[in-house]
């Protein structure tokens, strides 16, 4: 006897495809599938702390001076520069154009998309 | 009546009065350009009254009324303006005695003038790092973190004018132990400057933290 030619619905019954496990997709969530006019709330992620390596290089230097600040006026002088660049910086950053990680916070996104919302209905 | 308010009452369009007699003997040709656009400003502009503790005189100075004021206790200015007199008067004193003391050599060393040690000694109080509460996770961390500069003065200040309320015996007069611990700190000594370490020592301590910080 050759290799049985069985019908294709009864090899994928037998294999137990039509059990729950591959039967095609009912769908249940009744919410219409078109974009919204808003987005989702995420979590704006926290940007990093600023001038680590000039502290540590300036508590390197007290280490081995016993914390005199004489020894040590000129990574003293770096921190402060530093800060004040940070300082800056955050100041001159405006929040309407993109972050430093290229996405824009959920709160300007829900207003931008306000301004200009989907059309639903046609007249 | 009156009602007391936290905040100034002013329109914003009220500029600062401005008090230093320097800034009005320039000849137009030495100002730069937004000196001259600030000029044509002030001419249109209302301008708010100066306070009474700000001054143009060549003897008044805005770290000193600063110090004076957060001595006051009660409102009582005149006592905390009394004081500080006394306690730059006793400067003087102090150093002129060493002065005149001192072999010929050592006298350029000698700093008289009472201002100048009183900036230097603030200035060597002033901390660099400070520790804030950070917490995470429940637990409260103290992080190492950059102060601004009006917030190292206000910590020097304080520091001082604590040490010198709290350690001092019950029949020393404050214009005395101020005198003495400013001469202290202009030398890098004493126990403010200790208390400053201390603090250093702390952030140094508490530097794997650091990255606790968003800012």
């Amino acid at each position: 006897m050759a290799a049985p030619a069985y019908p294709a619905w009864v090899t994928r019954w037998v294999s137990g495809q039509w059990r729950n496990k591959k039967r095609p997709p009912a769908l249940r969530p009744p919410r219409t599938l078109a974009l919204a006019d808003k987005v989702a709330n995420r979590r704006e992620q926290s940007t990093e702390a600023t001038c680590i390596t000039e502290m540590s290089v300036m508590m390197a230097c007290w280490k081995q001076n016993d914390f005199n600040d004489t020894p040590c006026a000129e990574e003293i002088r770096m921190f402060y520069d530093c800060v004040a660049k940070a300082e800056k910086e955050r100041k001159n950053q405006n929040e309407d154009t993109l972050s430093s990680r290229g996405n824009l916070p959920s709160s300007k996104v829900n207003k931008l998309l306000r301004r200009f919302p989907q059309i639903t209905r046609h007249v | 009546r009156i009602m007391p308010v936290r905040w100034s009452r002013y329109n914003p369009s009220y500029l600062e009065p401005e008090v230093k007699k320097e800034s009005y003997q320039k000849p137009l040709e030495e100002l730069t350009e937004e000196e001259r656009e600030q000029m044509e400003l002030k001419a249109v502009r209302p301008i708010k009254a100066a306070p009474p503790t700000l001054s143009s005189s060549a003897f008044s100075d805005p770290m000193i009324s600063k110090f004076t004021n957060m001595m006051m206790k009660n409102g009582n200015k005149v006592l905390a303006r009394s004081l500080m007199s006394q306690t730059l008067e006793t400067i003087k004193r102090k150093q002129l005695e060493k002065y005149h003391k001192a072999p010929e050599n050592e006298k350029e060393t000698i700093e008289c003038n009472p201002y100048v040690i009183f900036h230097q000694a603030l200035k060597n109080c002033q901390p660099i790092i400070g520790l804030s509460n950070i917490t995470r996770g429940g637990k409260t961390y103290q992080v190492p973190v950059p102060l601004t500069d009006n917030r190292k003065r206000f910590l020097a200040m304080k520091w001082l004018i604590t040490e010198c309320r709290e350690n001092k015996h019950r029949r020393t007069m404050m214009p005395e132990k101020l005198s003495q611990e400013l001469l202290l700190a202009f030398n890098n000594e004493g126990p403010v400057i200790k208390r400053k370490h201390v603090l250093h020592k702390m952030a140094e301590a508490n530097r794997a933290y650091a990255h606790f910080r968003w800012w």
